[in-house]
């Protein structure tokens, strides 16, 4: 497919996203954060409703055939995932299991800090909330900083 | 003043889940798996090809991204932008917590890297039904419980500022 034209799909994804995700203020974070503060379950609703929608889909696209699922491959570093069982656990389970646990917790907590999940800054952003346009700064910002002067000390990750 | 069109929460999860999936289906986006939408990993791959093409650098990115630029994050951006614009819901908002907003999402954007995902490719993983991605949703709403209840303690007990 035709480079260009590839880039504008994404580029349409995030549009209709973003558009949609500014009228319903959806947040992935703030759905179960509000359900333990108040109750209120309007944004976990969303959050149930697009992972049934990906289950059931994928379910039946995958079936059909039309749709790749297999291990997902993520880059480089996809050689290296599950292959040392960590300690006495039982096999199969690999240290980027562990890893996934507590970089989702790290992500739940950093981002309730914060007041929204990714999403949800880049929304706030784009109202003109500086606050989120500081957070996009240094979001842009880590990549550079991670494959300048991180990532060789991030290695045990998936080992 | 315009009568505010809300679009539901629900709607959204039902709209945005059928574009993820249908566009990995129909558009040839797939080596990554689930990757229709992932706000880390698509920046990481548009600043990482930005970085190639300007310092001839050979930064890790993924096989779309050999093949497109992915210009979710702006997409977003600029989506979200008409949709406040249109409804007049576009209002600037002081920076009052500069710092820590920077550095919050610098250390986001570090275990977005690490663990293959922002909250919205989480929730996307765990739906396509991998493994890991499963994991990293239990560990995110652990994470979320953790921290939600112990701001409420804090706010009950009267410790910090505000």
């Amino acid at each position: 497919m035709n480079p260009a034209l590839l880039s504008l799909v994404f580029l349409l994804i995030g549009l209709v996203v973003g558009f949609l995700a500014q009228r319903s203020r959806m947040c992935f974070v703030a759905g179960f954060r509000d359900w333990i503060l108040v109750r209120d379950t309007e944004l976990l609703t969303g959050l149930f409703a697009f992972l049934a929608t990906v289950w059931v889909l994928t379910s039946v696209l995958g079936s059909l055939g039309m749709l790749h699922r297999g291990v997902p491959v993520y880059g480089h570093a996809a050689a290296e995932l599950g292959t040392v069982p960590w300690g006495s656990l039982p096999t199969g389970v690999g240290r980027f299991f562990w890893s996934s646990l507590g970089g989702g917790f790290l992500v739940g907590v950093f981002s309730v800090i914060a007041g929204g999940c990714v999403m949800r800054q880049h929304v706030l952003c784009a109202q003109g909330d500086r606050n989120a346009l500081l957070y996009l700064a240094g979001f842009y910002g880590a990549v550079a900083v991670y494959y300048g002067l991180l990532s060789r000390f991030f290695g045990w990750v998936y080992g | 003043m315009r009568k505010k069109a809300f679009v539901k929460p629900w709607v959204f999860g039902i709209a945005a889940g059928s574009i993820f999936v249908l566009a990995e289906a129909v558009f040839p986006i797939s080596p990554p798996s689930a990757y229709a939408f992932c706000l880390s990993c698509h920046v990481r791959d548009l600043v990482n090809t930005v970085l190639n093409a300007a310092f001839s650098a050979r930064y890790q990115v993924t096989e779309v991204a050999e093949r497109a630029l992915l210009l979710t994050s702006p997409g977003v951006l600029l989506g979200a932008f008409i949709a406040a614009r249109l409804h007049g819901e576009h209002k600037a908002r002081k920076a009052d917590r500069a710092i820590l907003s920077a550095v919050v999402g610098f250390l986001v954007m570090i275990i977005g890297i690490l663990i293959f995902g922002c909250p919205t490719r989480i929730v996307l993983r765990a739906g396509y039904g991998e493994f890991y991605g499963i994991a990293a949703l239990a560990g995110m709403f652990a994470g979320i419980a953790a921290s939600t209840i112990l701001m409420r303690l804090r706010i009950r007990m009267g410790w910090g500022g505000r």
